[in-house]
């Protein structure tokens, strides 16, 4: 079984088993203590497996498919499970389970208090952290759309758990609740996208099969487009992109680790893998790719504009992780302008590198969080780089990567999207002109990204050394289960990227064998294939970007002087602290009118109820006259029983015998 | 339509019914209530209906049998099971009422051992022995009434459960009687008396042919040989005769009557069919036995008498279990161990199943809580 | 041989009486033993068809009735005792509480006849003359 179609099984089984494993041992108060363990465990072994499924893919074929079980089938309907393993989905695989179980190591010591006793709950945690990943490696595994759809749910349904971990808390819960509803809104358009798509797609649900006919027999290009916006929606919500990102940011009310793999490997990677996923259906359609691109592009200036003010460390990488997502979706929307493969190649890269330092980071904020007795407000620590150090460092590192700093990952993948979105938009393609206010938005953004990362690590790690009265006198650092995860993980911020890029192109080789994208390739002829050649002008301007935002940063927080907005500049300010009104507006265009309808509905709905109750009224009558019979002695009831007997026999012996 | 129209002699249902009243009647006025009971009246209803009934039976299914003995048993069983009953149903002291039942249950294993079952005669006798002494503890645990007591001394609709329960017996024997009417005892028509008399014979007189004399080569042939004819003479045809009318006689069976009784009759001769597959096997075994038999006394070098010793023995087994169909066989429980082992092993083990969770159940169910529950 | 259909006549007839007592009487022992008497008229069915068939089959099937039979005391008369502990009766009746919400409760028409107090007990006419108490004891007392 050491194909990797026996290995994927197993990967998911590891997961699925430390589940439920943790979720019984919540039932041993002795057991509680160690419940961190089979996730750990499981979550190594399968980044272990994971890994070596790489391995075999890099050398041998590029894709396998599982023989598809039918698992449900009415009429022309069938949905099967069947798994599938290419090169996407192998990289994907390994990115989340190895950055899961850092988490899950980190997660371990997060969950304690000073004195190394669990948290209420910490069975309960690791279960549903086990359930998510599960969920999420299902999801990238799945072939069919159906099974895709489950467990593209189940990482729904575990984020609300996550994030409503401390229930009792109104504002957690009311986040947990936000970030369901509003997924939820862009599942819907998500599940009438597949249900189009398996119209147009022969009435197969199986990706492979389902791509394969629409390659064979195209559909038209209009209700292709729907399909494929609609598929985007479902993208949109999971992947937190405007105008559906308002859930992200208030998602950190759950614990920090959650946040770390939420943003970085297991929940919102899920729109981006989706689309890359359709890549066959997205390369037919250069108006979804259009729609894509803008997305993207709007979400990564917009959110880069909201964090450059936020005081909230998580707030901060909240926003940062909805721009990087932004750039993500605009390097897929050049899909039809540059080769998918490409495309396809520049976003899966950044998700990979974002990964690393999204998690680092996010952790790193943990890190600080635990040490500052759950104070995570920039404006009431600073300095605290003298208190903890390796925090301090490897946040660092997680920042120059966020910033695009030469030579972190984080520089080697922007640059890759940026190379596609300048290369989109030198072609002929109808949108090419769009592309390139997109490359200029991009490196704005990219500008933007490095000032405001750089200023909350200035905020927090410089300056006058403040320590917030809740962490008491044990302001220190971290234990080694925290800070070994943030060693490692920096040690892949710094060179992940540059390893699989740039050094050795192990990356672009691996993932151009994919199948599927080899499929949108031949959907786009004469696209440009990804160049290998190392752009010095675009990576030159985007670093000369990023510094002059790392400076800027620099000269305005560096002293840890109290923050002083820029005469002239107060609207914009107060635009972008108060996330330029997008929650008001909401609440204006969307919650008002709705409410105020359901109350409409639920006088309509009275008036029905009482029309039903009369005619409830005449079975009640009935009743009332047979109720008697209902007197509760057994033997009347059995002198019934006996009555209907004696009549069926009589029945019998009169009728029948004759 | 009269229900009695159904009925192949209505005078005979009618006496059914007013037996059934009767006997309805007399438990209405037996069973204690605070006023209007009267023992005497109901008591003599009671005995009315019992002749009446009992005379219904004669009428309808004929004698008990000519065997004295055995009509003198099954008459006085079935009086004591059913009169210990109406004196359990009857009887207001609950002691007393587990004694009748005792009764019931002696009568009850009575039937059994007419019926050649004597093993749940003793299965019978000793689970219900046990029970009884059980239930008798409970009562004199549980109901010490010094004086009348709403449970014993009331009942619940004596005249709808009387009736309910009689107009059930009566239907069931009402449905009896119609079917009796045009039934055919199907085991017993297979084989004659006297042809089952013949197979016996024959079994008997197989047996020397599987003793080792008849084989000695001092002994004179022509004896032997004479004798081995003879048997043949008297096997052959009497198989002769019972397999080949088997044809004639499965038609017989199914042309005679309605539809639905052809149906019964093929439902119920699966029995039949058994039989007579086995005859033609004994037919078909006998000649090649025989002539295994002849070889070895006829050509010593030749023959093999072991083999045809072994053949004979079959043989002679085989027609015995012929003879014997229709009958229960001698060994009741070890018979009885190997259907129930073998036909009914799953049924067994559920059975112990569901004993261990009703042992589990009572005690937990009887477990006396703690007061604070 | 006794014809099959006379043991059919009999066993209905227990059946029959034992339905009579299930249904009527109020005792939940009495009620029990009813409910065996009815499955010893079944078992009577089988055994006379296992005859008549001239195979065993029927008696196996009276086995299990055994078995089953066994199971339904234990359980039935564990029942009763814990009944008992609530109640202190065995009636039946008593528990009706699982009646349809709104139907009043089924009660006993006519009074149960008084008990009977049967022979007064024997009283032996006083030996002698009955003893003053001490000044001691009338102070105990």
């Amino acid at each position: 079984m050491s194909e990797p179609l026996g290995l994927a099984p197993a990967v998911l089984g590891l997961l699925l088993g430390a589940t439920v494993v943790t979720a019984l041992m919540a039932g041993a108060p002795r057991l509680r203590r160690f419940a961190h363990l089979p996730l750990v465990l499981a979550c190594a072994a399968s980044a272990g497996l994971a890994i070596w499924i790489v391995i075999q893919l890099s050398a041998g074929t590029p894709a396998y498919r599982s023989v598809p079980v039918t698992w449900f089938a009415a009429g022309n309907f069938a949905a099967s499970a069947a798994i599938t393993i290419d090169p996407l989905a192998a990289v994907m695989l390994a990115t989340v389970t190895f950055v899961a179980t850092w988490i899950a190591v980190f997660s371990a010591g997060y969950m304690r208090d000073e004195h190394g006793v669990p948290e209420r709950g910490y069975a309960r945690y690791f279960a549903v952290m086990g359930l998510f990943v599960f969920s999420m490696c299902g999801l990238v595994l799945a072939d069919n759309f159906f099974l895709l759809v489950a467990f593209w749910e189940g990482v729904g349904v575990c984020s609300y758990l996550l994030v409503g971990y401390y229930y009792a808390k109104p504002s957690a819960a009311a986040a947990a609740r936000k970030a369901f509803l509003v997924t939820r809104l862009g599942d819907t358009g998500f599940l009438l996208g597949i249900f189009l798509l398996w119209k147009l797609g022969g009435y197969h649900t199986d990706l492979t099969v389902l791509f394969e006919h629409i390659r064979t027999h195209p559909p038209d290009t209009g209700s292709l487009t729907t399909a494929c916006l609609l598929i985007f929606c479902g993208a949109v919500g999971k992947s937190a992109q405007f105008p559906l990102y308002v859930w992200l940011p208030d998602a950190m009310e759950g614990p920090t680790p959650v946040s770390a793999l939420i943003h970085a490997a297991t929940m919102v990677t899920a729109g981006v893998y989706l689309v890359a996923r359709c890549a066959p259906v997205f390369a037919l359609v250069p108006d979804a790719q259009a729609v894509v691109a803008w997305a993207g592009g709007i979400t990564a200036l917009l959110a880069a504009v909201i964090a450059l003010t936020q005081t909230d460390l998580k707030r901060v990488l909240a926003y940062s992780t909805v721009s990087q997502l932004g750039y993500m979706f605009l390097a897929l929307g050049a899909m039809g302008a540059v080769s998918p493969v490409f495309a396809v190649t520049a976003a899966i890269f950044h998700l990979f590198t974002h990964a690393f330092f999204k998690a680092l980071l996010f952790l790193g904020a943990g890190s600080v969080m635990h040490a500052m007795g759950g104070v995570i407000d920039t404006r009431r620590f600073g300095g605290l780089r003298r208190i903890m150090p390796v925090t301090h460092l490897t946040f660092l590192c997680g920042a120059a990567a966020l910033a695009a700093l030469p030579p972190t990952s984080g520089f080697w993948s922007k640059d890759l999207i940026l190379e596609a979105l300048r290369d989109g938009a030198e072609t002929t393609h109808p949108y090419a002109g769009g592309l390139q206010a997109l490359l200029l938005i991009g490196l704005v953004t990219a500008g933007l990204t490095a000032f405001y990362t750089f200023r909350a690590y200035f905020l927090t790690f410089w300056g006058q050394t403040r320590v917030p009265e809740e962490a008491g006198h044990h302001a220190h650092e971290s234990p080694p289960v925290m800070t070994v995860p943030l060693l490692v993980l920096a040690v892949g911020a710094l060179a992940a990227g540059a390893v699989a890029g740039p050094l050795t192109h192990s990356f672009d080789h691996f993932l151009e064998r994919t199948p599927s994208l080899q499929q949108a390739a031949t959907a786009v002829p004469g696209a440009k294939a990804p160049a290998h050649a190392f752009d010095w002008g675009l990576a030159g301007l985007s670093t000369l970007l990023a510094a002059g935002g790392v400076g800027l940063a620099a000269v305005l927080y560096a002293k840890g002087r109290p923050e002083k907005v820029p005469p002239g500049l107060e609207p914009v300010v107060a635009l972008s602290r108060n996330k330029l009104y997008v929650d008001e507006v909401y609440e204006a265009a969307l919650v008002k009118p709705l409410t105020g309808a359901a109350v409409a509905a639920g006088m309509f709905d009275r008036f029905l109820d009482s029309f039903g109750r009369l005619l409830a009224s005449a079975p009640r009558l009935l009743g009332h006259l047979a109720r008697p019979v209902q007197n509760g002695l057994v033997q009347f009831y059995a002198l019934g029983m006996a009555a209907g007997v004696v009549v069926l026999l009589s029945f019998v012996a009169f009728r029948i015998a004759r | 339509m009269t229900p009695f129209a159904a009925a192949p002699d209505p005078s005979a249902a009618g006496q059914l019914a007013l037996g059934v009243v009767l006997a309805a009647a007399g438990f209405v006025l037996l069973l204690p209530k605070p006023r209007g009971r009267s023992v005497a009246g109901g008591t003599a209803a009671l005995l009315v209906a019992a002749v009446v009934l009992g005379l219904w039976s004669h009428r309808s299914f004929g004698d008990p049998g000519a065997d004295w003995v055995e009509k003198g048993l099954f008459i006085l069983f079935s009086t004591g099971a059913v009169g210990f009953g109406a004196v359990l149903v009857a009887q207001r002291n609950p002691a007393r009422g587990a004694i009748a039942f005792a009764f019931v249950v002696l009568s009850t294993c009575g039937l059994f051992l007419l019926l050649a079952a004597p093993f749940l005669m003793a299965a019978t006798v000793i689970i219900y022995a046990g029970a009884i002494i059980v239930t008798f503890l409970f009562v004199l645990m549980l109901s010490q009434a010094a004086g009348p007591s709403d449970e014993n001394d009331r009942t619940r609709e004596p005249l709808l459960g009387s009736l309910a329960g009689f107009a059930f017996a009566g239907l069931v024997l009402f449905a009896l009687q119609h079917n009796h009417a045009g039934a055919a005892p199907l085991p017993a028509a297979t084989l004659t008396a006297d042809e089952k008399a013949k197979l016996a014979d024959v079994a008997a007189r197989l047996e020397p042919l599987a003793a080792d004399d008849f084989y000695r080569p001092d002994v004179p042939k022509q004896g032997r040989v004479a004798q081995l004819n003879a048997i043949e003479q008297e096997v052959g045809p009497t198989l002769e005769k019972v397999v080949g009318d088997s044809p004639g006689r499965l038609e017989g069976y199914a042309a005679a009557g309605s539809i639905r009784e052809r149906l019964g009759a093929y439902r119920t001769d699966t029995q039949a069919r058994t039989v007579l597959a086995r005859a033609a096997a004994v037919r078909d075994a006998a000649y090649p036995a025989l002539r295994a038999v002849e070889t070895a006394v006829t050509e010593p070098g030749r023959g093999d008498p072991e083999g045809a010793k072994a053949g004979i023995r079959r043989l002679r087994d085989e027609v015995r279990l012929l003879s014997g169909s229709g009958e229960l066989p001698a060994r009741n429980v070890g018979n009885l161990g190997l259907v129930v082992y073998a036909d009914y092993l799953l049924a067994v083990e559920l059975a112990g199943t569901l004993l261990l969770v009703a042992t589990v159940g009572a005690v937990a169910i009887a477990h006396r809580r703690p007061a604070t529950a | 041989m006794i014809p099959v259909w006379h043991y059919l006549v009999v066993a209905a007839l227990l059946f029959g009486i034992g339905l009579v007592g299930f249904l009527t009487r109020r005792n939940l022992i009495t009620m029990f033993l009813c409910a065996e008497m009815m499955l010893q008229g079944v078992a009577i069915n089988f055994a006379a068809f296992a005859r008549y068939h001239g195979n065993l089959h029927g008696q196996a099937v009276v086995l299990f009735i055994l078995a089953v039979a066994a199971c339904e005391a234990g359980i039935a008369l564990a029942l009763f005792l814990m009944l008992y502990r609530r109640g202190r009766t065995l009636d039946a009746s008593v528990w009706q509480a699982l009646r349809e919400v709104g139907v009043p409760p089924t009660v006993d028409p006519d009074p149960l006849p008084a008990a009977d107090p049967g022979p007064p007990d024997p009283v032996l006419t006083p030996a002698g003359r009955r003893p003053a108490p001490t000044a001691e004891e009338a102070a105990r007392v």
